[in-house]
C-alpha cells in the first residue's frame, strides 16, 4: 500500500517538512478567515497557480480532487438555488483551494518525515502516559495487515464466486473479522516474545 | 490467556494496530448492493464493529491510529483518499464522528454485556444492533453535520437534509454489525466484550 508521496521531484520535495506544515496552518487559517468572495478568488487562483507548478506530481493526483470538485459544485449549486449564491462559491472556493494546499503537501513530503514531527509535537504527553513510540510501530502493522487482510478478502471472494458466480459481499466479513482477530491474537504474543509486555 | 494490561501493552498495541487494518481493507473493499438496490460502503461499518469488539479504550486508539495513519498522507479512505486535506472536506466531520462514535458504540456495548455477559443469542443482537446506532448514527451523524454546516455555510436543516439519503444505509449496517458481533463471539468464544 504506497502513500500519496511522489517520488517525482518538484520544488516542494526539497522544503522541510515543519515549514510546510506551518504554511499550511496559516494558509489555511486565513482562508477560513476570509469571507469577502474577491479576496477568495484570488487566493484560490494563486493556490491553482502553486499546485500546477507542481507538474505531473501534482496533476496526476487530480482523481483525488475530482470527488471534492463534485461536492463543492454541489454545494454551490445548492446556495445558488437558495437564492445566495455569493456563499456557495465561497464555501466552494475555500474548501477547493484548502484541499489543495493540503495535497501539495501530502505529494511532496514524505511519510516518514511528517511522523518524525508528529513525534516531536506529541512528546510532552509522553509524561502522561500517551505512547509516541507505539505510533510509528502500530502504523507499520496496519500496514503490514492491511495487505494480508485484503488478500485474505479477495481468496474468500473469489472462492465464492467460483462457487455461486457472485461475489460474496456481506458474508465475506464474519470470517475476516475473525481472522483479524486470531491473527492479532498471534501477533500479541509474537510481539511480547519480542519487545515483552 | 494474558490479561490485557495498559495500553501501552504489546497485546493492546497488536489489536488496536491490527483492527485499524480491518478498517483499511474495508475501506477497499468495493461498494455493495444491497438487494433493494442501494450502495452502500464498509469503512463505518467497520467502525461500529470496532466499537462493539474492542471496548471503548481500544477503539478510542484504534481510530485515533488509523486517522494518524490517514494524516501521514496513507491514501486509507474508500476511493484511496488520504492526506491532511481529507480533514478540510466538506465530510471531515464524519471523520471525528468515526472517532466519537466508536468509543460511544463500545461504551453502550460494554454497559449492555455488563448486564448480561453471557448473552449469545438475541440479547447480544440487540445489544450490539442498539450500540451500533446510537454509536455509529447518531454520534457519528452529530458530528458529521457539524461539520457540513461548518464547511459548506449551511443550516442545521439543509445539512440534515443533505445527509438524510444516507441513514436507510446506515440502518443495515448497524443490522449487519450486530450479526457480525454475534458470529465473531459465537466463532471465538473466549473474546470478552464486557471488558475495556
Amino acid at each position: 500500500m504506497r502513500s500519496l508521496y511522489s517520488t517525482r521531484r518538484t520544488w516542494l520535495h526539497g522544503v522541510p517538512a515543519w515549514t510546510k506544515l506551518a504554511a499550511l496552518s496559516a494558509g489555511g487559517t486565513a482562508l477560513m478567515l476570509t469571507g469577502a468572495l474577491a479576496q477568495l478568488a484570488v487566493a484560490a487562483a494563486i493556490v491553482l497557480a502553486l499546485f500546477l507548478s507542481l507538474g505531473p506530481a501534482g496533476w496526476r493526483q487530480w482523481r483525488m480532487l475530482r470527488g471534492l470538485f463534485v461536492a463543492c459544485a454541489l454545494i454551490a449549486g445548492f446556495h445558488w438555488l437558495a437564492g445566495d449564491p455569493a456563499v456557495g462559491v465561497v464555501s466552494a472556493l475555500r474548501i477547493m483551494a484548502a484541499s489543495m494546499l493540503a495535497l501539495m503537501l501530502t505529494i511532496t513530503t514524505r511519510f516518514d518525515d511528517l511522523l518524525a514531527v508528529l513525534e516531536t509535537i506529541l512528546s510532552p504527553l509522553r509524561r502522561f502516559g500517551v505512547p509516541v513510540e507505539r505510533i510509528a510501530l502500530g502504523i507499520g502493522l496496519t500496514l503490514r495487515f492491511a495487505e494480508n487482510f485484503y488478500g485474505q478478502w479477495q481468496r474468500l471472494d473469489d472462492a465464492h464466486r467460483a462457487r455461486t458466480g457472485r461475489g460474496g459481499g456481506l458474508r465475506l466479513l464474519a470470517p475476516l473479522a475473525i481472522r483479524a482477530l486470531q491473527t492479532a491474537e498471534r501477533v500479541a504474543d509474537a510481539l511480547a516474545a519480542r519487545l515483552g509486555g | 490467556m494474558t490479561t490485557t494490561g495498559t495500553m501501552t501493552s504489546t497485546r493492546s498495541l497488536s489489536y488496536i494496530a491490527l483492527f485499524a487494518a480491518v478498517i483499511a481493507v474495508f475501506g477497499l473493499i468495493p461498494k455493495i448492493d444491497l438487494p433493494f438496490g442501494v450502495p452502500i460502503t464498509l469503512q463505518s461499518l467497520g467502525i461500529m464493529l470496532v466499537g462493539c469488539l474492542l471496548g471503548p479504550k481500544r477503539a478510542f486508539y484504534t481510530i485515533g491510529l488509523f486517522l494518524v495513519a490517514v494524516a501521514l498522507g496513507l491514501p486509507l479512505l474508500s476511493g484511496g483518499r488520504g492526506g491532511l486535506g481529507v480533514f478540510v472536506a466538506p465530510s471531515a466531520g464524519f471523520l471525528l464522528g468515526w472517532w466519537v462514535g466508536a468509543v460511544v458504540c463500545g461504551l453502550c456495548m460494554r454497559q449492555f454485556m455488563r448486564r448480561m455477559p453471557d448473552a449469545k443469542g438475541k440479547g447480544l443482537l440487540i445489544a450490539a444492533f442498539l450500540s451500533s446506532v446510537i454509536g455509529g448514527i447518531l454520534a457519528m451523524y452529530f458530528f458529521g453535520i457539524l461539520g457540513l454546516m461548518l464547511a459548506a455555510h449551511l443550516t442545521l436543516v439543509q445539512a440534515s437534509l443533505a445527509v438524510l439519503a444516507f441513514v436507510p444505509g446506515d440502518l443495515v449496517k448497524c443490522v449487519v454489525c450486530a450479526i457480525l458481533v454475534q458470529s465473531v463471539v459465537r466463532g471465538m468464544p473466549a473474546w470478552r466484550l464486557d471488558r475495556d
